[in-house]
């Protein structure tokens, strides 16, 4: 197992918003956590990567077979987890290809790589930036800097591409995206899918589902997922609304 | 020591340095004695509000007495390409690490001390023209002593390609260095100055630099203040520009336990332009002041100043940024901003930009800013893998990055960046 999050409480600023979450996940497998507004959904991409203010009360969750809550953010990052940000932070005066050199070989040092050679990077950067269509300017200039919405999330997946994570957990990256960008990301996405990498997709919309096809769907309502199925349990989200269903699962 | 007792030991000090007769001797004696009426600047002065020498003054007449040594450091020393290289040791002019004399037809650099023999009225001609020791103790003090320093003649329409690079390094601890930059460009001359300071031990540097600027002329003029932890540093600039005259000036204040940069600038002929940028930062309990006055006095000059500050630890900054617009200074754009970042709870800044204006027909801005780390950006990169020392510095140095690739020296905006790097954060987060 990959991942195993077992009865996972989390609050932010004192106000507990994940409240005895488990789930599972297989090398290999994708899955797609959905909810209602509110949910949760967010705090817990952000948890599970590290982000300070996020403090865990109770449960467990171990990764690879290690206590995942011991890692520091960056150690998650090197790890093999990757977070792809619902809304990715502009920093000017950091280069997109200086951050991603700087990651690609903190995660190369962390499993006993030498650093990878300059024109090898370059290399795989333009060829992963062409699978995602983003312009070659894009990597001189600042981190997401004047990046559009949909240029920022093809900027996440970009960066996914480039550091071939273990697990990547994708928060929301199709909100704000038109049909041919959501198109780009999901074959970004696919593109990684290689039978080995796992996949925890966090989306508001069954959309999504319609081009990065997952194994598993959950649905995460007031902290905790409420009903799992395959596929067809977003289907029958988008059919009735999160009330209906969440009303049945209560019921 | 009391007043009078630190005064005869200055006096004494002055007895004992500068030879008795001079192109300047008299001029010298003037400055002492306005400084000894004065003393040291205190904080009850409003420009020195936020900088206490009080710890100087409890070394100044130990450091005016000590004797300069024939052994300079070898460390710290900044190799630019292709630069004229002067010398300071201990303040004194040394010829043996010096190359003045490498120079292009129009271009004069003669050592202070042997133009005041050879030829004093030439000297007389620029030397207190902008800064005049009456304004300030410390420039009394410098006139007082500064029969040292180097002296950069550019003839009208010269072009000196080569940076000039005049080092001021030290070779023992407690003496004071008080050297006289003089800089005159013709008209539509042009040359890049620097001055990097880098004493090794803990010394006294009170530089003052005067630099004229004639019609059409452009100068760079980059100072670098890389002093040892312990070395009080007080430097000031005076410059002149007459009409369509151009000045870039560059500030990176590095080292010191107390720093004092402080530039004025007259724009005195029409069209003239400024643009000074300003890096400074400090960590532990150091003490670095930076401060800027832009005087435009005649019509459509323009300038524009940028000052960042990073203060780790306990360290203190103060910026203070004045623009001046006289009543026919009609059409003067102007645009002064300070950004500073704190490291950590415990550093602080203290901001003032100000704007006087007298005239009715001109654009002038000015804004200041204090902020921490970004705690969102610092997520981000830490969620890349990242270690926390690495995302750190590639914040800090984002801050700064504006002014380093603006630099003109390369080798400058080199060292900045690695000092940057080396600020001793403590551990502390002073993120946001």
């Amino acid at each position: 197992m990959l991942l195993n999050i077992e009865n996972l409480h989390a609050s932010v600023g004192g106000t507990e918003i994940i409240k005895g979450l488990n789930l599972q996940i297989n090398p290999g497998e994708v899955h797609a956590i959905m909810g209602p507004n509110g949910s949760g959904k967010s705090t817990l991409a952000q948890a599970l990567a590290g982000k300070p203010g996020y403090e865990i009360t109770a449960g467990a969750v171990s990764y690879k077979g290690e206590n995942l809550l011991e890692l520091e953010a960056d150690e998650r990052a090197r790890a093999g987890i990757f977070l792809g940000f619902q809304y990715p932070v502009e920093i000017p005066g950091v280069s997109n290809v200086y951050l991603l050199k700087a990651a690609l070989n903190a995660r190369r040092k962390e499993s006993g790589q030498d650093e990878i050679d300059s024109v090898e990077f370059m290399r795989l950067v333009r060829e992963k930036a062409k699978l995602m269509q983003l312009d070659q300017a894009f990597l001189s200039r600042g981190v997401n800097e004047g990046f559009s919405g949909g240029e920022k999330k093809r900027n996440e997946i970009f960066q996914m591409a480039v550091l071939e994570p273990d697990l990547a957990i994708l928060d929301e990256t199709d909100s704000g995206l038109d049909i041919d960008a959501l198109k780009v990301v999901a074959n970004g996405v696919n593109a990684q899918r290689d039978g080995q990498r796992s996949f925890l997709l966090i989306t508001h919309y069954q959309r999504l589902l319609d081009y990065i096809q997952p194994d598993f769907v959950h649905v995460l309502a007031g902290g905790r997922i409420v009903k799992s199925g395959n596929r067809d349990l977003a289907l029958e989200l988008e059919a009735n609304g999160y009330d209906a269903v969440l009303a049945a699962a209560a019921g | 020591m009391n007043t009078s007792t630190i005064n005869d030991a200055i006096r004494a000090a002055w007895q004992a340095t500068g030879p008795d007769e001079d192109a300047l001797h008299e001029m010298r004696r003037e400055a002492l004695e306005q400084f000894l009426r004065t003393g040291l600047p205190t904080t009850r002065q409003e420009n020195w509000k936020y900088t206490n020498l009080s710890g100087l003054a409890e070394r100044l007449a130990d450091d005016l007495r000590g004797e300069p040594t024939a052994h300079p450091s070898q460390q710290k020393m900044l190799c630019i390409a292709d630069a004229v290289q002067v010398t300071f040791v201990d303040g004194i002019y040394r010829p043996e690490l010096s190359a003045a004399d490498e120079l292009p037809q129009g271009v004069q650099l003669h050592s202070l001390a042997a133009l005041a023999e050879r030829q004093p009225a030439q000297l007389r001609e620029l030397y207190g023209r902008l800064a005049a020791f009456a304004d300030s103790p410390m420039v009394a003090l410098n006139s007082a002593f500064a029969g040292q320093g180097a002296v950069l003649e550019v003839a009208d329409g010269v072009e000196l390609a080569r940076p000039v690079c005049i080092s001021y390094r030290s070779g023992r601890s407690h003496i004071a260095a008080q050297t006289r930059l003089l800089v005159s460009l013709g008209a539509r001359a042009r040359a890049t100055v620097v001055e990097h300071f880098c004493s090794t031990d803990s010394v006294f540097v009170n530089p003052v630099s005067e630099l004229h600027c004639g019609p059409g002329a452009r100068l760079d003029y980059c100072r670098l203040q890389d002093e040892h932890p312990e070395t009080w540093h007080t430097a000031l600039q005076c410059a002149a520009l007459a009409e369509n005259a151009s000045l870039h000036t560059t500030q990176v204040d590095i080292g010191a336990a107390l720093a004092r940069n402080e530039l004025r600038l007259n724009l005195n002929g029409r069209g003239a332009h400024v643009e000074a940028h300003g890096l400074f930062m400090a960590d532990t309990a150091r003490h670095v002041d930076s401060r800027i006055d832009v005087n435009h006095l005649a019509p459509d000059t323009s300038s524009r100043e940028r000052y960042r500050g990073i203060l780790a630890g306990r360290a203190r900054g103060v910026f203070n940024g004045r623009i001046y617009v006289a009543q026919d200074a009609q059409k003067t754009v102007a645009e002064l901003t300070n950004r500073n970042l704190l490291l950590n709870k415990r550093a602080e800044v203290n901001s003032k930009p100000e704007l006087e204006i007298y005239a009715d027909d001109v654009k002038c801005a000015h804004g200041s800013t204090t902020g921490q780390l970004d705690a969102n950006s610092l997520f981000y990169l830490l969620s890349r893998g990242v270690d926390r020392n690495t995302a750190r510095n590639m914040l800090i140095t984002a801050f700064a990055a504006e002014l380093l690739t603006d630099m003109r020296i390369p080798e400058i905006a080199a060292r900045a960046q690695q000092a940057l790097e080396a600020l001793h954060t403590d551990g502390e987060t002073g993120e946001s």
